[in-house]
């Protein structure tokens, strides 16, 4: 079945949106359209946090609605079908503050305002999280859990420290969950019915498609080459808010079952094209600690749980994170078309700058990651002017096997932010075989890598800084296996 | 009552209720107002085709220069257009204004101006300024004492050139304003500006009207931090431009990328040093020479130099001195006031030579600033003014022993001696912040204080709320002259109609000011309600043709307010509620309003000769933080801070520990990670969040202790100091710390480490270190 609306819940209020609203960014939507300005946008490029709203959507093996933070600024609303948008207006439990607001005003965690809406949907979503949605439950929010769900939201007045104040003294028990005040069942079987339809909808000047199979989303790519894939749209809504960029034919895999998939098989973490990074973040912490590490500095919790995997890889830039990691795991990507699949080492995806071996008429269906063997040491970077919430200045993945004498046996080393693509090091890797893990080792090794690599300078960093940077994380690395430290919790 | 008091607008903020001007609702017929900025540093304009803007349907007024009336202003000296005519100064600097019917045809139309414009080379920089002599302003002059004489005898000089560069305000909500017209040629404005009557003045200007036709409201902002002190006004202008060429409200909202190309920063500066110290670390001699960017044009920059003057020697006695400063023009956006005005950079080279001294002396730099601190006799400034009531040594002394410095210290040194990744650091800064305006005229101020007939009051004042919670401390002011619970007072949006001729919000004296002048006007309502209390309690029955006289000659000193009543001192079975005795005096036609007027007295600078008293008290604070380090990296993470300030007797402590905690963290951004790029031909890269990177909450410091002096400062209201930008200049101690840190690396070398100290500069500092102890490995 298909439909020409969107079907989205407000502060539990049902709404259907027909033609141009369905292009409207979230936040022009929820301020221009409906009036709830306490949504503010601040930056229109996900990077304040202003503009946070919670989002409720349908979630395998959930029966209620599965809430999470994201921002409203680089959200379009036919990225919202089928989901519950809960804005700061609509967290107040029967009329009184929630426990969040009311810590909020005694802790004096607001001083101008502006960044108070998204500070209260950021925490209350967490608070949300805390206290009901997790695995394990808790009463009481742990401070650095509460920095880190709260790393995507800039305040310029109050030093944040009145905010943590007002965090670690809710008590939790006294929070509603937001699937208890809102998720009726009308709801839910409402949200769960348009689930499986596809949509499509067409005004004067541009097209919206979701189609509910993958066999009809690869007819469209051939039907309308230049149609654009839209995952949950970080990348791209920066792009469209930033004058940059303007599609009007617009394809989404969201209604399409199998791209939520995200599951362990034969060896492998096999993701579909919709798993978002906080899904996979979670998924890996288990399973490849190391990079879960990694993935905690990755841009912020809003962020993640709208951004995909496959969206990071597909946008092909050189400082994407999660790439060094992916390119010494050796993963692949499925690419799908009318014609098939076929699946392409990551290794050999990136062809230059911004290029992929990937026709017009493709798209990526899956993304295999080999699981690493335990005995193996595996090390992720992420330098940045700002440890959190920050685009890269330089990443480095480096993947090593040992012999029992603790020789270098394999190694594999990506850098990016040293060229147009993410590389290996081949010349590198190789002067490491045969090695110990000895200064003097990795200290040749990092000579080398300044001969590998071809930096430039940029707003970030310079390309002087790219090469010590090159050179020196080597070292880090060795000293770090020898301290048997890793860049604890502050970094 | 709380002195804790939430904000007034708390319930508001936390709800999403609070009303920010792109809140309002739309009016009908209300036009979207645009700037199009120039796209060169510098160039001659030789023409600016509109015909494609003015055609694209949908768009309602496309105007330049020749459009206003008065194109000239100026806070301080009237030097720069509002729309560029002859030539372009900087990036974004305006020169079209459009009205459009909607946000999309706004954005289409922007692009459809086509400028024609003659490009000169730009000046980018305090270096090249300096080289071609390019000048705003005169020079200043500070000196006492015998220069030649004083290095001739001192043991040690050192010398060099210290560079601190310039920080965004980021305020969350980017220049706005809506203008609504209204009849007889009358404006309503609502602008996000520190600078209400400024805002007021200049658009009656610039569109050729009286004053008395502008009306200027500030509700709150989201955030100013200076930054909207006079830079609100120009935008200010330009929407009502285009509401009153076109009949039609108009609102124009900066985005942000906008707001940071567009506006004015911080000041960098560069300056010229040279101290003369004795063994001990004492400094017998300083020679300081600032030199400011001023931008393109002269906005604040005078007053924001002179800060910076008489900041130079920050909570240190220098014997003999020689303090000048000069403004460079160069070919960016003029800039600006910003929380600290000029202090933080001259704080910043005082603390820097320190450091540098300790590190030169092989001595603990708590040590050399311990004794170069104002102490007994050595209580003048270089400008003569005399350190009053001084705390300094005990803030210095006291977070000696609460911050346990002396054991951290060699916790460090062990730790550094081990450890091959990290590298930690460790330094304690001071603050010592004059306050009141050093333009003497600035430092006055009024209020309205209305009491209603169920006891409730309205109170306004010029002072405008962006977060600092003034609001809540004048409501405080104003309930404790009565005694009455504060959320019985409400402050009223600030508005030309009620106070005018105010000065900006801002020297933090937003409360000192303004709470004194509502002060004022509540006593004199007080007054009169105690002279009606007093001859009510004398005779409590009236005729019905009797009506109380008040006798404002005697004493009425009996009389208490206490607790929402009032009653007789030594009678207290008479008594009154203080609702029955507001509404008695109504009935005997006795005036429930007042008017308060207040200007700070006892203070006045001479600017040409750099002598006199140009403060009413100073603010004073100390903090220590320890930094954490990557050797590797350069990467740098704040442990822990602790701060010790004089507030005086905080009228809200609550407030006041937002304003330690919020501006400490912006300084530290400022100090740190907040680093402006520029490229050659003067774009400004780091225009968004994106690239410029303010504190993150993971930023703020893991371990945080504020805590406050408790004193009573007898010459300011309520026995209260100002706060708002004090606290920022102790943000320098972690770049302190980072110095000391890399002290640890490169033993005596000392560093050329600028602010801000980024990764990347702090991991130079590290290689330089390292290539002088080659062969050795890092350790
Ligand atoms: C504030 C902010 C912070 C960020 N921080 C980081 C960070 O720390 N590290 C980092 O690496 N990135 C960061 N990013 C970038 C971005 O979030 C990631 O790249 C994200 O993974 C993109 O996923 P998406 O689903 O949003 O992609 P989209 O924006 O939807 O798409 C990105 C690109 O992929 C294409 N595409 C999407 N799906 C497919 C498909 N199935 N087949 C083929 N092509 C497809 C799109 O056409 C588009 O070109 C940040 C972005 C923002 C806004
Ligand atoms: S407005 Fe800044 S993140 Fe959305
Ligand atoms: S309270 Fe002003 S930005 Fe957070």
């Amino acid at each position: 079945m298909m439909r020409d609306y969107l079907l989205v819940y407000i502060n539990g209020q049902r709404h259907e949106i027909r033609g141009e609203e369905a292009f409207f960014s979230l936040s022009d939507y929820l301020r221009y359209t409906r009036g709830l300005t306490g949504t503010k946008v601040v930056c229109a490029e996900g990077d304040c946090g202003a503009c946070t709203i919670i989002r409720g959507s349908l979630r395998d093996g959930r029966e209620d609605l599965h809430y999470e933070g994201i921002n409203a600024c680089i959200t379009f609303m036919h990225l919202m079908d089928c989901t519950h948008i809960v804005t700061v207006e609509g967290l107040q439990d029967n009329g009184s503050l929630n426990p969040v607001q009311q810590a909020m005003i005694d802790h004096h965690g607001a001083q101008c305002g502006f960044c108070t809406p998204g500070f209260i949907c950021a925490m209350s979503d967490h608070a949300n999280h805390c206290a009901y949605q997790s695995e394990r439950p808790v009463e009481q929010l742990e401070t650095q859990r509460l920095r880190n769900a709260l790393t995507g939201n800039l305040c310029r007045c109050t030093g944040y420290a009145p905010i943590l104040n007002a965090g670690e003294s809710i008590d939790l028990k006294a929070f509603t969950p937001l699937q208890q005040r809102y998720d009726t069942p009308e709801m839910l079987s409402d949200l769960q019915a348009h689930a499986s339809h596809s949509v499509q909808i067409q005004t004067r000047e541009r097209l919206f498609y979701a189609p509910n199979n993958l066999r009809d989303a690869a007819e469209f790519r051939v039907r309308r080459p230049e149609s654009r894939i839209f995952s949950s749209a970080t990348d791209m809504g920066v792009l469209i808010n930033k004058e940059k960029s303007d599609p009007v034919v617009i394809t989404n895999l969201s209604r399409i079952p199998e791209a939520h998939s995200l599951r362990e098989e034969n060896g492998q973490i096999v993701v579909g094209a919709r798993v978002s990074l906080s899904q996979l973040e979670n998924f890996c912490r288990s399973r490849i600690p190391e990079f879960a590490r990694l993935m905690r500095i990755f841009a912020s919790p809003q962020i993640k749980n709208k951004g995909t995997l496959v969206g990071n890889i597909a946008n092909a830039s050189p400082i994407a994170d999660t790439l060094p990691f992916l390119f010494v795991a050796e993963a692949e990507i499925e690419l799908y078309s009318t014609q098939g699949t076929r699946r392409v080492n990551i290794n050999r995806f990136y062809t230059g700058y911004k290029q992929l071996d990937m026709r017009p008429d493709e798209l990526i269906s899956r993304v295999y990651i080999p699981m690493l063997p335990k005995d193996e040491i595996l090390r992720l970077y992420k330098v940045s002017n700002r440890k959190d919430l920050d685009i890269s200045t330089f990443t480095a993945a480096i993947r090593l096997q040992l012999d029992t004498q603790r020789q270098i046996t394999g190694a594999a080393i990506a850098y990016g932010g040293v060229g147009p693509v993410v590389m290996r090091l081949p010349r590198t890797e190789a002067s490491l075989i045969g090695c110990p893990l000895d200064v003097a080792s990795f200290a040749a090794a990092g000579k080398l890598a300044r001969e590998e690599i071809t930096p430039i300078s940029d707003v970030r960093a310079s390309a002087d800084y790219r090469y010590q940077l090159a050179e020196n994380i080597l070292r880090k690395c060795q000293a770090e296996l020898e301290e048997q430290t890793s860049e604890a919790v502050v970094f | 009552m709380t002195t804790s008091l939430p904000h007034d607008s708390a319930w508001g903020h936390v709800t999403g209720q609070s009303v920010f001007i792109d809140d309002r609702a739309p009016l009908r017929g209300e036009l979207h107002v645009g700037v199009v900025g120039s796209p060169i540093a510098h160039g001659r304009i030789k023409s600016i085709n509109l015909a494609a803007a003015k055609a694209l349907p949908g768009v309602a007024g496309v105007f330049t220069a020749a459009d206003l009336h008065h194109n000239i202003w100026g806070t301080i000296i009237q030097d720069q257009p509002l729309l560029a005519d002859q030539t372009v100064n900087f990036i974004g600097e305006p020169l079209v204004v459009i009205a459009a019917e909607d946000r999309e045809t706004l954005k289409i139309a922007k692009r459809l101006v086509k400028l024609d414009l003659e490009p000169l080379t730009p000046i980018l920089s305090i270096g090249e300024a300096r080289q071609q002599q390019q000048f705003i302003a005169v020079k200043r002059t500070i000196q006492r004492g015998d220069l030649a004489a004083a290095f001739a005898s001192a043991e040690h000089v050192l010398e060099g050139v210290f560079e601190n560069g310039g920080q965004d305000h980021f305020y969350l909500e980017s220049n706005c304003a809506v203008v609504y017209p209204g009849e007889r040629g009358n404006l309503e404005v609502h602008s996000s500006s520190q600078h209400p009557t400024e805002v007021q003045h200049l658009v009656a200007e610039a569109l050729g009207l009286k004053q008395h036709q502008v009306t200027c409201i500030v509700k709150r902002m989201g955030g100013g931090f200076g930054g909207k002190e006079s830079q609100a006004a120009p935008f200010a202008v330009f929407a009502a431009l285009a509401a009153q060429k076109l009949g039609r409200p108009a609102r124009l909202v900066l985005s942000k990328d906008e707001d940071m190309v567009m506006t004015g920063k911080r000041h960098p500066f560069q300056t010229d040093y040279k101290v003369g110290f004795n063994a001990e670390g004492r400094i017998v001699a300083a020679e300081i020479h600032l030199y400011s960017d001023g931008g393109a044009y002269a906005d604040l920059s005078t007053s924001v130099l002179e800060r910076a003057m008489l900041h130079s020697d920050n909570a240190y006695y220098l014997p003999v001195a020689l303090i000048t400063g000069q403004i460079c023009r160069t070919h960016t956006p003029p800039n600006t006031a910003f929380r600290g005005f000029g202090g933080p950079q001259g704080v910043a080279v005082i603390e820097h030579i320190l450091e540098d001294m300790a590190i030169y002396l092989n001595k603990d730099a708590y040590a050399v600033r311990r004794r170069n601190c104002y102490e007994g006799e050595r209580n003048t400034t270089p400008y003569g003014q005399v350190v009053e009531n001084n705390v300094l040594p005990q803030l210095f002394d006291g977070l000696h022993a609460s911050a346990d410095y002396a054991r951290r210290r060699e916790e460090i040194a062990a730790f550094n001696a081990a450890s091959q990744t990290q590298i930690k650091g460790l330094a304690m800064t001071a603050v010592k912040f004059g306050i009141s305006f050093t333009t003497r005229f600035l430092n006055q101020g009024n209020a309205l204080v209305n009491l209603h007939r169920d006891g409730s009051f309205q109170v306004s004042t010029g002072a405008t709320e962006m977060g600092q919670g003034v609001h809540t401390k004048i409501a405080q002011i104003v309930a404790e002259v009565f005694d009455v619970p504060a959320t019985q007072v409400m402050v009223m949006a600030t508005s030309t109609e009620r106070n005018h001729n105010t000065s900006p919000t801002a020297a933090s004296s937003g409360t000192d000011i303004n709470g004194a002048a509502a002060q004022l006007a509540a006593e004199q309502i007080r007054d009169r309600l105690a002279a009606c209390v007093a001859a009510h309690f004398e005779q409590p029955e009236r005729g019905p043709l009797e009506e109380i006289e008040l006798d404002m000659v005697r004493s009425h000193a009996h009389i208490v307010f206490e607790k929402g009543e009032i009653y007789h001192r030594d009678q207290p079975e008479l008594r009154i509620s203080f609702e029955d005795a507001v509404n008695m005096a109504y009935l005997n036609r006795i005036s429930l309003s007042g008017y308060g007027f207040f200007k700070i007295p006892g203070i006045g600078f001479d600017k040409e000769q750099g002598v006199g008293t140009p403060f009413r008290y100073f603010t004073n604070g100390v903090a220590a933080s320890e930094v954490l380090i990557d050797r590797f990296t350069g990467e740098l993470k704040v442990l822990r801070t602790d701060i010790l300030m004089d507030l005086g007797r905080p009228i809200n402590e609550a407030i006041d520990y937002g304003q330690v905690s919020g501006a400490f963290v912006q300084g530290m951004g400022w100090v740190t990670s907040e680093n402006l790029v520029m490229n050659p031909e003067g774009h400004l890269l780091s225009h968004s969040p994106t690239t410029y990177k303010i504190p993150n909450i993971q930023d703020t410091p893991r371990q945080f202790n504020i805590k406050l002096l408790s004193n009573h400062e007898a010459k300011n209201v309520r026995g209260s100091k100002a706060v708002g930008e004090p606290p920022l200049l102790l943000g320098l101690s972690v770049w302190a710390a980072v110095k000391n840190a890399l002290s640890y690396a490169n033993g005596r070398q000392l560093t050329g480490l600028k602010i801000p100290a980024t990764a990347e500069s702090i991991l130079r500092e590290l290689g330089a270190a390292e290539a002088a102890h080659a062969p050795q490995p890092v350790a």
